[in-house]
């Protein structure tokens, strides 16, 4: 189910800030909202600076076998997290559009960030 | 009113923007560890329209020798402060 508005959207929001690959934040913030859905909250994510390019199609591994994070996004909707929001602006820093993505998101202006993280009682930041 | 967090110096990370960017219009900021920096006169002004709502952290402030040599405009809390900051606010954001 697509929320219209950040208002309506679920109990917890966890912020992605980090590129896949470069560190273990992405990872580990991926990791909190799995465990966090199944245990039954409601998850929002929002992808925003370089988090965004977590969001880009075909990635693979890396190099060295090392895996990646792509696996884990296509599992986000079988835990019903499906209200993916994304800072427009950064989308637009990179020169990518919701085409270059490997899922649907929300993209969001820069004044309805504030008000996603209002909406949601908690947020995580990663 | 949402009070968030921030650890690092405007000069040396963009995390600041990212901050800024996710506050509403009564959130507060508060510097602390490396982002007490921020509180300089030189560099508060990369957190221009936060009059009254920007916040330094007494403790990191003192630790870096920084305790008097903060732009006026920065309302400098110790650690009570910082409790009750928190205590007033409906949820902290850290960015880091």
């Amino acid at each position: 189910m697509q929320h219209d508005s950040v208002e309506t959207a679920g109990e917890l929001l966890i912020i992605l800030r980090h590129a896949p690959h470069g560190s273990s934040w992405l990872r580990e913030g991926l990791d909190a909202a799995l465990v966090a859905a199944a245990f039954g909250r409601q998850v929002t994510l929002l992808f925003c600076g370089e988090g965004v390019t977590a969001l880009v199609a075909e990635q693979t591994a890396g190099p060295l076998g090392q895996k990646g994070t792509q696996p884990t996004l296509e599992m986000l909707a079988m835990y019903d997290i499906d209200t993916l929001l994304v800072d427009q602006q950064a989308l637009d820093e990179r020169g990518l559009t919701a085409a270059d993505l490997l899922l649907p998101v929300r993209p969001l202006a820069p004044p309805q960030l504030a008000a996603a993280l209002a909406a949601h009682p908690l947020v995580l930041n990663f | 009113m949402i009070l968030h967090t921030l650890n690092r110096s405007p000069t040396e990370s963009r995390v600041y923007r990212q901050a800024l960017a996710a506050m509403g219009p009564d959130d507060r900021l508060l510097l602390i560890e490396d982002g007490v920096q921020g509180a300089l006169p030189s560099l508060v002004r990369h957190f221009g329209e936060l009059e009254g709502r920007l916040f330094a952290l007494r403790e990191d402030l003192e630790a870096r020798g920084l305790a008097g040599r903060c732009a006026a405009e920065v309302l400098v809390v110790d650690a009570d402060g910082f409790v009750a900051l928190t205590e007033e606010a409906d949820k902290t954001v850290s960015w880091f």
